[in-house]
């Protein structure tokens, strides 16, 4: 099934954080106002950007590395593209995307120059009050660090500030005891949390209080066998 | 006359998620709706009539209990409805049109605004699978940031399709046995 959407609603932390839990190979088009690019993804991972005049172009080369083979480019280079086309467009909020998974096929080991919770990151210090909102929607949430969150953490270039506010998530702490706690501007802090959370290295904190059914298992088995029988 | 005893499950989601069609389709009564023409110019692009108050739909169980579906209104302006149809409600299902991105995000808001309030078992029907662009259930659960401990199913549906409505029910019903026998 394709990914498909609007940079304006849905933007690029999002994006790679869906194409990175199920770690998705394939190309990510995207349609900015100004050209058309083609992010390359890897397991997860985004390794390689080519601006196309034709979409049907990127659908006609199915073997990476025949592919850098033939656009001249050394695989240790291939990093280059996303310094050029990906990072100085974090920024733009107008595109359309679409995510095609698995015709492209990797043969070998393709470099990973940004991993993708440093690219989530960076989306993330980017984001408006509005984006950031969307996830962080209540100073009442409660976050805790992820089974993971080392090894994910250490794969980011956290600022001095990322890393204080990571360093108050501790399961008991709300948004509004990180906002307090951190001395930082509330947008500041905000970012750091979607980025986190959209990179896996914090979760939301499963509620322990769960209401016990009201009803008994005969109502829930007749209930069960009407619905069946609808 | 005895009064029926009422059982509630509450059917919420993001604005066009189709809640109402899914309470249609498994209804046994003519759904009571409370709609009205929609009026901000995003919303008329896409339907024409949008629920302001709540809808329900209802099954008969036997000659004591009634079960009854509630439909929230999806306008984030009507969220004051949710906590008054939250209360008492046996489990909720929350539908995401998985065609539609855009409203992934209000989706989570929904599924926070229960968890803190009515902790009652939930599943979230990833709608609009009949549609090309749908993205999986898979995928909707991790644009939801739906984590495994959560114990929230995203379960493929079509709220057309009876077959899906009941499918999702049982899901929901399952999780709720499973919480009646775990004391």
């Amino acid at each position: 099934m394709a990914l498909t959407g609007d940079l304006t609603t849905f933007n690029f932390a999002d994006i790679l954080q869906v194409l990175a839990k199920d770690k998705k190979s394939g190309v990510l088009l995207v349609e900015w106002k100004d050209m058309i690019v083609a992010y390359y993804v890897r397991e997860g991972e985004l390794v390689f950007a080519r601006p196309v005049d034709k979409v049907f172009r990127v659908y006609t080369d199915r073997n990476f590395e025949q592919l850098i083979h033939k656009l001249r480019i050394k695989m240790e280079d291939i990093y280059k593209t996303i310094d050029r086309f990906f990072l100085p467009r974090l920024g733009q909020k107008e595109g359309i995307f679409s995510f095609t998974p698995g015709f492209i096929k990797f043969d070998s080991e393709v470099p990973v120059y940004y991993p993708v919770e440093e690219l989530i990151m960076r989306a993330s210090r980017l984001l408006t009050p509005e984006e950031v909102e969307r996830k962080i929607s209540e100073e009442l949430l409660i976050f805790e660090k992820s089974p993971d969150a080392d090894a994910k953490s250490s794969k980011v270039k956290l600022t001095e500030e990322e890393k204080k506010i990571l360093s108050l998530v501790n399961g008991n702490r709300t948004v509004a005891d990180i906002r307090k706690d951190a001395g930082m501007d509330k947008l500041t802090v905000d970012r750091s949390l979607y980025g986190f959370l959209a990179a896996g290295i914090i979760r939301r904190k499963r509620k322990e209080r769960v209401q016990k059914p009201f009803i008994t298992l005969d109502l829930l088995a007749k209930i069960v066998e009407k619905i069946k029988q609808l | 006359m005895k009064e029926l005893k009422k059982i509630k499950i509450v059917i919420a989601g993001p604005f066009a998620a189709g809640k109402t069609q899914f309470i249609n389709t498994v209804s046994e009564i003519k759904t009571v709706a409370t709609e009205r023409k929609t009026s901000a110019a995003v919303e008329k692009n896409v339907k024409d009539y949008t629920t302001v108050a709540m809808d329900f739909g209802k099954i008969k169980i036997d000659d004591e209990n009634e079960l009854y579906l509630f439909g929230t209104p999806g306008q984030s302006r009507f969220d004051f409805m949710w906590e008054i149809l939250g209360e008492g409600a046996l489990g909720i299902v929350v539908l995401v049109d998985s065609t539609d991105p855009k409203t992934f995000h209000e989706a989570r808001r929904i599924i926070n605004f229960f968890q803190s309030r009515f902790p009652v078992p939930i599943v979230v029907g990833a709608n609009k699978q009949d549609l090309p662009n749908a993205w999986s259930a898979d995928d909707v659960k991790f644009a939801l940031d739906i984590s495994d401990d959560e114990g929230i199913p995203v379960i493929p549906l079509s709220a057309k399709e009876k077959e899906d409505v009941k499918k999702t029910l049982l899901m929901l019903l399952e999780i709720i046995r499973m919480g009646i026998e775990g004391g």
